[in-house]
Order: structure tokens, then sequence, then C-alpha cells
């Protein structure tokens, strides 16, 4: 609970406000605290609450509760088609690629993915999962499902 | 069958500040796209033609250009909410 939500509590409970003003003032605290509105939560109603225990993985949610909200779901299909791209890239423009990624400190080299690798990665975030609570009362999710 | 993206929908509220809705039928963009693009694979399979004959061993320009089309069709399903206090962003491509 919140010092807020405390204080407006120990309000009512000291009879220095009504018990609709203080649910005014907890509806306000709320509306003002990031809570997801209505819309947004039956959006989101509907999305797994954690990795599917079979089957491929289809999208890749990222949940952040809190004091912000934030739910994004990416299809993974976009990763699958966006792999498949880089073998198709002429080789020139691939070594550009892989020379840049290299100097930011990411040596991987795109000519190596086979299409069999890239099934066997999308298949194993399936078992992937992120949970982070930071000490602000934020959590933060990444999983597949 | 992978469908393309058919509508993108936009909204970005800030209370008091912004309230951006933008609802984007795509669908009504294929037609013209669909126009492009096959003067486009025109084009590519006349490069890689010439390329076959000359003998280059990179000829997937075509190849690239569908490849990129799937990669467009692919983004169908992103969802992003963001909710902070006084401010709203959705995104949908459905």
């Amino acid at each position: 609970m919140t010092e807020d939500r405390k204080r407006i509590l120990g309000l009512l409970a000291e009879g220095k406000i009504t018990a609709d003003e203080a649910d005014s003032l907890l509806d306000a605290l709320g509306s003002s605290a990031g809570e997801p509105s209505p819309a947004s939560a039956s959006r989101t109603a509907d999305w797994p609450k954690g990795p599917s225990a079979t089957g491929a993985p289809k999208f890749m949610y990222v949940k952040i509760t809190g004091k912000d909200t934030v739910d994004v779901k990416v299809p993974l299909g976009l990763l699958r088609a966006g792999l498949k791209l880089t073998s198709l890239i002429p080789p020139q423009a691939m070594d550009q690629i892989n020379d840049s990624m290299g100097e930011h400190g990411m040596s991987f080299d795109f000519n190596n993915l086979k299409p069999e690798d890239i099934e066997e990665l999308i298949s194993s975030l399936r078992e992937m999962e992120v949970n982070i609570d930071t000490n602000e009362g934020d959590n933060v999710r990444v999983f597949c499902a | 069958m992978i469908l393309p993206p058919l509508v993108i929908n936009v909204r970005v509220y800030e209370a008091d500040k912004t309230d951006f809705h933008l609802w984007l039928p795509l669908f009504l963009l294929w037609p013209l796209l669909l126009v492009i693009l096959a003067l486009v694979l025109v084009v590519t399979l006349l490069v890689d033609f010439v390329s076959f004959i000359s003998g280059n061993r990179y000829r997937h320009f075509t190849l690239l250009v569908l490849n990129s089309l799937l990669l467009l069709a692919a983004v169908r399903g992103t969802h992003a909410h963001v909710n902070k206090p006084n401010t709203l962003v959705d995104v949908d491509i459905y």
C-alpha cells in the first residue's frame, strides 16, 4: 500500500473525511498512479500470463507493471522473417553490416545462420523468461508464448 | 496464409496537451502496392536473369523483394500499450 493510500485511510479512520470523499480520493489516486484504463486492460485480458508450456511460441510479450504500465506483444514471425531476409542480403552489404556490428561490440555473423537454426532459436525462446523486480516497485517480465 | 497488416491504429494521449488518434486502413493501399510490386518484380527478375547469364554468384534480388514483403506482413499482430500517469500510447497493427 502506498503512503498516499495510508494517509487517506488514516484521515477516514480519524473521521476527518467521509467515506465518499475517501472513495473519490482513492479513485483519483488510482487513475493518477498509472493504473491501466479499462480499455487498455481489456485489450490485454486475453494475453497469456506466462510462457507457454508446449508448442512453438508465436509472440514475445513484454509487460511492465508498477508506476507505469507497458504491454508489448511482438509476433515472433517478425524475427523469423527478419533472419530469413538476412540470408538474402547481397554479400557486400552483409559484410558491411557484420563490420558495423563488430565495431559496436556484436561480433555476430548472420551468414552462419541457417533456416533450421532459426526454427531452433524460436523454439528455444519458449523456455526464456525474464522477471525483474526493481527497487521502485516496478516489475518487468519478458517471455514468449 | 500470411495476411499483410490491414489496419494500423495509433493513439497518443497526454492530459491537457495531445489527443492524437490515427486509424489507417492499410488495406486501401494494398492494390497500389501490388501494382508497384509487379513492376519491381519485373525489374528484379530481369536483373537476376542477367546476373545468371553473366555468371554472377548473387542473383537473389527477386527473393529479397518477396522476403521484404514477408517481413512487412509479419508485423501484423504487433501491439504496444503504454500507460503512464496522464499519458497513454496505444499502437495496434491488425
